[in-house]
Order: C-alpha cells, then structure tokens, then sequence
C-alpha cells in the first residue's frame, strides 16, 4: 500500500512537467506578449509627444523602440533563448520557490497569489461546511423515504439546481436583490470604509457581501453530493447484511445509522480529495459576476492580460493541488474502507 | 436493434413521466427553432401583390422594386404592411408572429434602447441594449447552441469511444501511457487556448466547435474505458475469442453494444454541458464573433444593464428551462436503461 502511494507521488512529477512544458510552449507562440504590449505602449506615448509636440514633425508610425532595446527586452523576459531552455531555467527557479514577476504589475507572482488564497479558502471552506452539512442528512432523507412525496418534490428543487449554472444563478440573484430589491450589495467582499466599521458592523458588513455568492457555490456541488448520498445509501439497504440486521429484529432507524450509513460515506469520501483543489482555486465565473477578488479572477485576468509568469504561477499551484487531491482522495477511500487494497 | 429488450426499455422510459414530458417538450422545442424562420422573421410570410403570392420567407430577398416601392435593396415588409393597409388596394401582407430577425435594430425616434416588453410593439419580451428583439435572438441563439452541442457530442463520442475502447481492451502499456497524456490534457487551461485562438482569429461556428472538442473528449473517454475494461473480463468475450472473433467482431459487435446504454445516458447531460460552455464562452466574449445571437452575450448585457431586468429575466428563465428539460430527459434515460430495484422495508 505505502508502495503504491510512493509510485502515485513519483508519477505526480513526470505530470507536473508535462503540463507545465505544454502551457510554457503554448505562450511562446501567442501573440501579444508582453514585448508586444511594451511596443504599443511606446508607440501610443509617442504619438502623443508628436500632437502635443511640433505638429509638422515625421508621423513615424513605424517600430518606436530600437532593435537593441527590443534585444534586451527579449533577454530580459527570457524569450531569445530556445523554448526548453528557458523551461528549464523556470523550471529550476519554481523549485527553488521563485515564481518570478508578473510582466504587468510587476510583483511578485507569489505574493499575489498569496493575497488572493484567503478570500478563495474562506468560499471555498463555507461551501464546503453547508454543502456536506445540508447535502449528507437530506440524502439520507430522501433514501430512507425512496418515492414518497418529499423524495420526489425534493428531487425536482435538486435537478433545477443541477440544471442551473452556479453563474448564472449569481448574475439573476444580483438583478433580484442587489438591483431590483435594493438588499445586498453588486459585489466585491467589503464596503469601502471596511476598516472603520465596529465589530458588530463588520460582521453583518461581510455577511451581506457573502450570501450572494455563497449561494452560486453551494448550487454547483449540492445535487452531485446528495444524490451520490441518496443512491449508495439505497444500494447499502437493499444489500444482504442490512437485510440479516433487519430479519434478526433489528429497528429499522438502528439498521440504517449503525450498519448502513457507516458504508455509504465511502463513496463521498472519494470526492473528499477533489475539494483541494476547488476551496484554492474557485470559479472564475462566479468570482468574475459577483467581482471578488480571488484566484480565479486572478487566474482569468492574467490569461487575458498574457501575464505569463502569472499564468505558470497559478498553473503549477493549481495542477499540483489537482494531483495531490486525488491521490487524497484514493487515501481517504483506503483509510475508510479496509477491502480497498491498492497494488 | 428494435430487440423486445429495447422495446422494453423504452416502455419503461415512456413510462417515466418526467422524462418522458420533458422529451417531447425538447424534441417540440428543438423542432420549432429548426422552421424558426416561419415564427420569428423580418420577412413576411406571404404577401399578395397585384394578384401574385409571393412567399418571402425561404428563399433569395425580394427587391423592394417588384413589391411596388421606389428602391432596390430588400423589401422592408413591416413598412410594406403599413403602406397597403393605407392604400386598400387589396393587397396584404401576412407578417409572421414576431416580425423581427435577430439582427435588426428596431430603433424608436426620442428614446433609446432597451425598450421593456410590449405588445404593441410585437416586442414580447422587449429588445436588448441596441434594440433587437430579444425573443429573437432567444430562439436563434437556442438553435446555434443546440446545434453546437449536438456537433460537439458526435465529435466527442466519436474521440472518446474509440480511444476508451482500445484503452480498456488493449490495456498495458498503451492504457498506462494515454492515462498519463489524459492527465496532462485535463489540465491544460481551457480558457487560455480559446481566448489565444481567439487572438489570432476570429472564432467562427465550427473553429469554436473544434476547439471545444479538443478538450471535451477526456471524460467519454474516462467512462468508456472503465466500461470496456469490465465487459472485457465478461464470459461472452471469452467465448467470442474462443470462437475465434477477430478484435475488431469483439469491439464492435459485442463490447460496444453492450456499452451504449452507458453510451446514451451521458449524452443529455453532454448536450446540456455544451450549451452550458457556449454560454459562458459567449458571456465572456471569448464565443462566437458579435452579431450571431447568443444567449451568453445576451446574459452579458443583463449583467452591466440590470436595470433592464427584462434581458437577464428572459434569458436566464430560457436557460433555466431549456437545461431542465435536457436534465430531466437525461434521468429519464437513465433510469429507464438502468432500473435499480431498490428493497424497501416497511
């Protein structure tokens, strides 16, 4: 067993590099990288000197930086060398933590994303608490009362969520109730003037800024958790150890919390793994509708703004969260289920 | 294939009430938008003229010259309509329900758009920020997004059954290998590559369609080789191998009819997916170039105008039905070609 989690740590590696490698030589090949955008900066600043300056001075509209001075931009971002070069090169200062500058702000890559994971991590832990708070006693319900009229109407409620994209669901509930009833604000995660707000006042401040978006989440991941609840839950009692328990005299309510529940929870155990993954990163979309600042407005951002380190910054964190999250998830199912045995 | 299993298995799925509904109401849907031209036109259906019928609607634009009027570009039917009424000359123009396309901006002198719904106005669900008419544009965009779902489902299924199959049948090192290549394909940023290509062209239709595709068909091909894997270990197969079938009999004649019921249950949900994806796409900006009507734009103009609630009403309403449907279809399906029979203790 501990063999088998070694190899899928190892084989964590050869997958880093792929992607990294892949997505490294795709932004070689895109246009309006960062020497592009420094060229048009200049550009517009010079036709700004030539109207503010001699009217009758030669309209240049030609290259506005020298070729050495584009030279050493391209050496300074590391494109005038081959592509696996300057991977590698990457590639060896992320192992030593560096994760360069953004070419648009010029920070650090990893301060920046250090500022956005806490508003990522604190949706992402909420959706989380309510999404296996509500979603494992309703499965339950819904399994022990299989075809009555709370099974099906609560079904109905379910799929309607399911149906719905937790963005667009955000973008309807903002004209509902930040547009149209005046309750909640368009976004963001605090007022203006945060700072200056008692304690009391902070706490409903953010409340109110956090419900909205809140709600998208928990939409995407309820009906998948309380289904998969519903449905090993009803494979566990039609199976033949609930059935001795029942004929032996057991209650039915002991039959379900003792015997049946325990071996249900394996299947939700597996996805336990995957939430690394979402709780860091979020959605981009629903953190684009709603203009909360976290990693997945930052990962957006940077792609349309070719912020390149950026990109491979939040790349490398989010596919590494990726890989360790399923392996998590095969380790949750071998801690919670002694027949798994991985070879 | 109209085996009396399949013929049972589709009782039971007309059976399920649900599902069953919500199929009709999509084929009815799916079937409106294909003759939309008939419903929702700039063009008349049938106009009478000097004792001709004319019927606008199909076919090349009828210059305004041979309708009586003094000009050579299309005949401008709304405009056509008015102009016979006042002259009562017996001729008449039938104009279709909404006498709008999805393109045209319906402008008013003194106000600008949007303009909420009226009836007057045959604007039922009003216009949108340049003032086309968005009941339009609904049912247009409908018929682009399921058009490129239904495309990207063929082009999905047909990458991920073939690649699923050989992976589970084949196995070893071949299954290890595409295992990996899958990994790191799962991970590439999708968006990144579709707003590059954007940078460079144009997304069209099909670009857009190729593009998701390139992305889309990991997942059939996750389900099908878990899915070959278990059927190849089956008795039959053995038995067809011992007959002597080739791989090929094996694949298609035995593992993959036994695979589509699998098959089928995931395609209202990849339908619904796709739908999903051009309309976060569209949302975005990063979907198919400006004037083609899409739901996302629209959802788009809803988001930075929300005082015009009639736009995102209308759109996320429409969205909110139509993925319904597709989803209640879907678990129909499945449960029509999957029955568990549950134990219910009393």
């Amino acid at each position: 067993m501990i063999a088998y989690f070694i190899r899928r740590l190892l084989l964590v590696i050869p997958t880093f590099i792929g992607i990294t490698i892949m997505v490294f030589a795709i932004t070689r090949f895109v246009p309006g990288g960062p020497i592009e955008r420094i060229i048009a900066d200049a550009r517009q600043m010079q036709s700004m000197d030539q109207q503010g300056g001699a009217g009758d001075s030669v309209a240049g509209a030609g290259q506005p930086l020298s070729e050495e001075q584009i030279d050493r931009l391209r050496h300074y971002y590391g494109f005038d060398k081959p592509i696996l070069e300057s991977y590698f090169s990457w590639l060896a200062k992320v192992l030593k933590g560096d994760l360069g500058r953004s070419t648009r702000y010029y920070d650090p890559v990893w301060e920046m994303i250090r500022e956005r994971i806490p508003i990522s991590l604190y949706f992402g832990v909420l959706t989380m608490v309510i999404v296996y708070g509500v979603c494992i006693p309703l499965g339950i319900a819904k399994a022990v009362r299989h075809k009555s009229g709370f099974d099906n109407i609560s079904s109905i409620i379910i799929f309607t969520g399911y149906a719905i994209p937790g963005w667009v669901a955000g973008v309807m509930l903002l004209v509902v109730f930040a547009s149209w009833v005046d309750l909640f604000p368009l976004g963001g995660i605090v007022s203006d003037g945060f700072e200056d707000l008692s304690f009391i006042e902070k706490a409903v401040d953010l409340f109110r800024h956090t419900l909205l978006p809140l709600l998208s989440y928990v939409l995407g991941s309820f009906t998948v958790m309380t289904l998969l609840m519903k449905n090993t839950l009803m494979d566990n009692l039609a199976s033949d150890y609930v059935r001795t328990a029942i004929a032996k005299g057991l209650s039915f309510k002991k039959a379900v919390f003792r015997h049946a529940l325990q071996n249900s929870l394996i299947p939700i155990a597996t996805h336990f793994g995957n939430n690394v993954s979402i709780i860091l990163t979020g959605s981009f979309l629903i953190e684009k509708v709603f203009n909360i600042n976290g990693m997945g407005l930052l990962g957006y951002e940077s792609v349309v703004d070719r912020d390149y380190p950026v990109v491979m910054g939040i790349l490398v964190i989010s596919s590494l969260l990726f890989m360790l999250g399923n392996i998590l998830s095969d380790l949750c199912v071998a801690l919670v289920d002694p027949r798994v045995r991985f070879k | 294939m109209t085996s009396s299993l399949t013929k049972k298995k589709w009782q039971r799925f007309v059976s399920i009430r649900r599902g069953f509904v919500s199929f009709v109401l999509l084929m009815a849907m799916i079937f409106i938008s294909l003759f939309a031209e008939v419903f929702i036109n700039s063009r008349a259906l049938l106009v009478s003229h000097g004792g001709r019928l004319y019927f606008p609607t199909y076919g090349e634009m009828i210059p305004g010259s041979r309708l009586g009027l003094d000009y050579d570009y299309e005949t401008d039917y709304r405009e056509l309509q008015k102009k016979f009424r006042a002259e009562e000359g017996g001729d008449w123009v039938l104009m279709p329900l909404v006498p709008f396309n999805a393109y045209e901006n319906d402008l008013k002198e003194g106000t600008y758009p949007p303009f909420p719904p009226s009836l007057g106005d045959r604007h039922f669900l009003g216009t949108d920020n340049v003032g086309r008419d968005i009941l339009a544009r609904l049912v247009y965009g409908f018929r682009t997004a399921m058009g490129f779902s239904v495309i990207l489902l063929v082009l999905n299924y047909s990458i991920g059954i073939s690649l699923g199959c050989a992976m589970g049948y084949f196995g070893g090192r071949f299954d290890l290998f595409v295992q990996r290549i899958l990994e790191v394909w799962s991970n590439i940023p999708f968006l990144y590559v579709v707003i590059i290509v954007s940078s460079v062209v144009v997304p069209s239709f099909m670009i857009l369609v190729c593009i998701m595709a390139f992305f889309g068909w990991i997942q059939m091909t996750w389900v099908m080789r878990t899915m070959t894997y278990r059927e190849k270990e089956r008795e039959y197969v053995l038995a067809a191998r011992s007959l002597g079938a080739s791989h090929a009999r094996i694949i298609f004649k035995h593992i993959i009819p036994n695979t589509v019921s699998v098959i089928v249950t995931y395609a209202p949900f990849a339908i619904s997916g796709g739908i999903v994806a051009l309309t976060s796409l569209d949302y975005l900006g990063f979907g198919l170039p400006a004037p083609t009507p899409s739901w996302g734009e629209l959802l788009q103009q809803g988001w930075t105008n929300m005082g015009a609630w009639w736009i995102s009403a209308s759109v996320v309403a429409a969205l909110v039905i139509t993925l319904m449907i597709v989803t209640f279809t879907g678990e129909g399906i499945r449960e029509a070609l999957d029955p568990k029979m549950h134990t219910i203790y009393e």
